[in-house]
């Protein structure tokens, strides 16, 4: 791989609104060099939005995204392409399309008209291939595959993408339980031997305490809390973000919090 | 119990589902060879059949005889327009198969031949305009208005959606097809030329229209070919695109102008000819795989050979009288396109 150290994002004072409905209200958050940051909430929380605006999907209403204290909004398409890769939530190609043109389609912000396809292009497909495990599909169309080797496939795009930062969008949404492992297992890949930063939206909370480096809660648009998980994953913080009653214990495999929900506390609010 | 760093599941070599093609070299030789030999065929192949030996006498040292005109004024012109618009129609239907995200999208689709029948019929009953040139002249412009007014509304309400591409392609569609009716209707004085012109058809058209129409495909086949790389990019989600640093806007853009340069000389040479558009870049995918650097010659060559070898059918079907062409590509092309969704699905 090459050599490269991490970069580091600062999301500082964002503000982010759906014409009059506000997403985002003055969220600050630095995202760690060479972590995994997980985003969690409850539905609505706006968790994808706040990732998307990581990646620029969504144009802040004020505030901004610096990467190495550059403001993301300054840098051209491609050269933020090249800094932060994005696995959108739920993402789609043809049927017919091949692993091995899916994932050179990673290649983009490094090609240009006058250099279309070069080694370095070709070495970096390669060892992204190699390094999710699905060289051996290459001539494989995507309708023919199943989910878990379809969502890997997915992550060996962005990987061949060759970005500092990473962003996942509920990268596990509808994959049984074996894949979700497995598939988390290669974005903890992604950090360990690759080096990348990544950002995660996860749903499950439990998953969510054993990959995370640094967790972070949103509800309603900010942030509710901020940490490493054994300290986010108390069941007075559960109970106030996500409307549960849970006994927090800890998994005497990975010793990471789990949480185990007991009731909704919802009846009050509604 | 550990975590496996090299991944555990389910086997990852299942042999099925692949394909190994030739190499795209010899593919792109194999077509040019044919296109040439349905070129041959075209020019020698018809009511009356001419020897190779006469078609080169009659092309190099035109001698005025009764075989030297036929050949040079009736045959030539369609064994070169015919190609011209099939590659054209067959590279625009790559392009708005990829924006609209729909295998099953054409320029048709796109209301451009609706737009382009309109031209037609508003430049012969309001402008009176009765001449071949005239008459292509409109059937361009027809299709470019139509492809600037579906871009400009698809593009209004932000987004250019796929999906609302091709609504508003339908419904201009749909509704250039029932004003031409209209006016065809009230209209039954000039009727007959205009059926004509409106069914599309390589026969009779002067070879100048090749000479204004040529250059136009070049230059939107040369622009979809720059596209090529943004274009295998949005086969994406719009999410994975702009995340791979694409301009989502601008690469949309110029797609549709390359479609309705494409799609507009193409009419105005021939006319709305149906179908080439919607089967070529099935077939062309299936040859050469989906990367548009690949793909758009592929179904240039492709087109080509669908067209003329269309045009040499339609001498026969119905001999010694004449099938309008449109007929014979939606018959073909019907066939070919079942089969080939028939293989997908198996």
């Amino acid at each position: 791989m090459t050599d490269r150290s991490s970069a580091r994002i600062d999301v500082r004072d964002l503000s982010l609104s759906y014409g009059k409905v506000n997403v985002l209200q003055s969220l600050s958050l630095p995202i760690e060099r060479g972590k995994i940051t997980v985003l969690a909430g409850p539905n609505g929380c706006g968790k994808s939005t706040l990732l998307r605006a990581i990646r620029r999907l969504h144009k802040p209403t004020s505030g901004g995204i610096y990467l190495e204290e550059v403001d993301i909004s300054r840098l051209g398409d491609k050269a933020l392409a090249r800094q932060i890769g994005l696995l959108a939530q739920s993402p789609s190609a043809p049927e017919d399309m091949t692993v091995e043109e899916l994932v050179r389609l990673g290649r983009y912000p490094h090609q240009s008209m006058l250099q279309p396809w070069s080694p370095d292009d070709a070495s970096a497909l390669e060892s992204a291939m190699s390094g999710t495990g699905v060289s051996s599909l290459r001539q494989r169309r995507l309708g023919s595959l199943s989910g878990g080797q379809l969502q890997r496939v997915w992550i060996a795009m962005v990987l061949a993408q060759q970005t500092d930062v990473v962003c996942l969008d509920e990268p596990v949404n509808h994959l049984d339980m074996a894949h979700q492992l497995d598939c988390l297992d290669l974005v903890r890949q992604l950090k360990n031997a690759f080096g990348r930063t990544v950002v995660l939206v996860l749903h499950d909370l439990n998953l969510a305490a054993r990959y995370a480096d640094h967790l972070v809660f949103l509800r309603d648009g900010a942030i509710a809390a901020s940490g490493s998980p054994e300290e986010l994953m108390t069941e007075a913080n559960i109970a106030r973000v996500f409307d549960v009653n849970a006994h927090v214990i800890t998994d005497p495999v990975h010793h990471r919090p789990l949480c185990i929900p007991l009731s909704t506390a919802r009846q009050a609010s509604a | 119990m550990t975590v496996n760093i090299k991944f555990s599941g389910p086997p990852l070599t299942v042999p099925s589902a692949t394909r190994q093609r030739p190499p795209t070299p010899a593919i792109y030789a194999g077509l040019l060879v044919a296109l040439c030999a349905v070129m041959l065929v075209s020019i020698s192949v018809g009511y009356r059949i001419y020897g190779l030996d006469q078609v080169w006498q009659a092309l190099t040292a035109f001698d005025g005889s009764e075989t030297a005109v036929v050949i040079a004024n009736l045959r030539l012109p369609r064994a070169v327009i015919a190609p011209l618009v099939g590659a054209g129609l067959g590279v625009a239907g790559v392009l708005v198969q990829t924006l609209s995200r729909n295998r099953i999208a054409s320029p048709d689709t796109l209301g451009l031949n609706a737009g382009a029948s309109l031209g037609v019929v508003i430049a012969s009953f309001w402008f009176g305009v009765g001449s071949m040139t005239g008459l292509s002249l409109a059937a361009a412009l027809g299709a470019l208005a139509t492809s600037v007014l579906v871009f400009a509304i698809a593009s209004s309400a932000g987004g250019l959606s796929p999906i609302r591409i091709v609504l508003i392609g339908v419904t201009f569609a749909g509704l250039g097809h029932s004003l031409v009716e209209v006016v065809l209707t009230t209209n039954e004085a000039q009727l007959s030329q205009l059926l004509f012109w409106l069914s599309g058809a390589f026969v009779d058209r002067p070879l100048a229209l090749a000479q204004t129409g040529g250059p136009i495909i070049a230059i939107g086949g040369a622009l979809a070919l720059l596209l090529a790389r943004p274009l295998d990019a949005l086969q994406a989600d719009d999410a994975t695109a702009t995340g791979l640093g694409v301009p989502l806007f601008l690469v949309r853009g110029l797609s549709f102008l390359a479609v309705s340069l494409l799609t507009g000389a193409a009419v105005s040479m021939a006319g709305p000819v149906g179908f080439i558009g919607l089967v070529v870049p099935h077939a062309a995918r299936w040859l050469v795989g989906l990367r548009h650097g690949r793909l758009i010659p592929a179904a240039a060559l492709i087109g080509a050979i669908y067209a003329t070898l269309a045009d040499v059918i339609a001498r026969f079907v119905v001999y010694p009288t004449e099938a309008p062409v449109g007929a014979i590509t939606a018959v073909v092309g019907g066939v070919v396109l079942l089969v080939l969704l028939k293989r997908r699905a198996a």
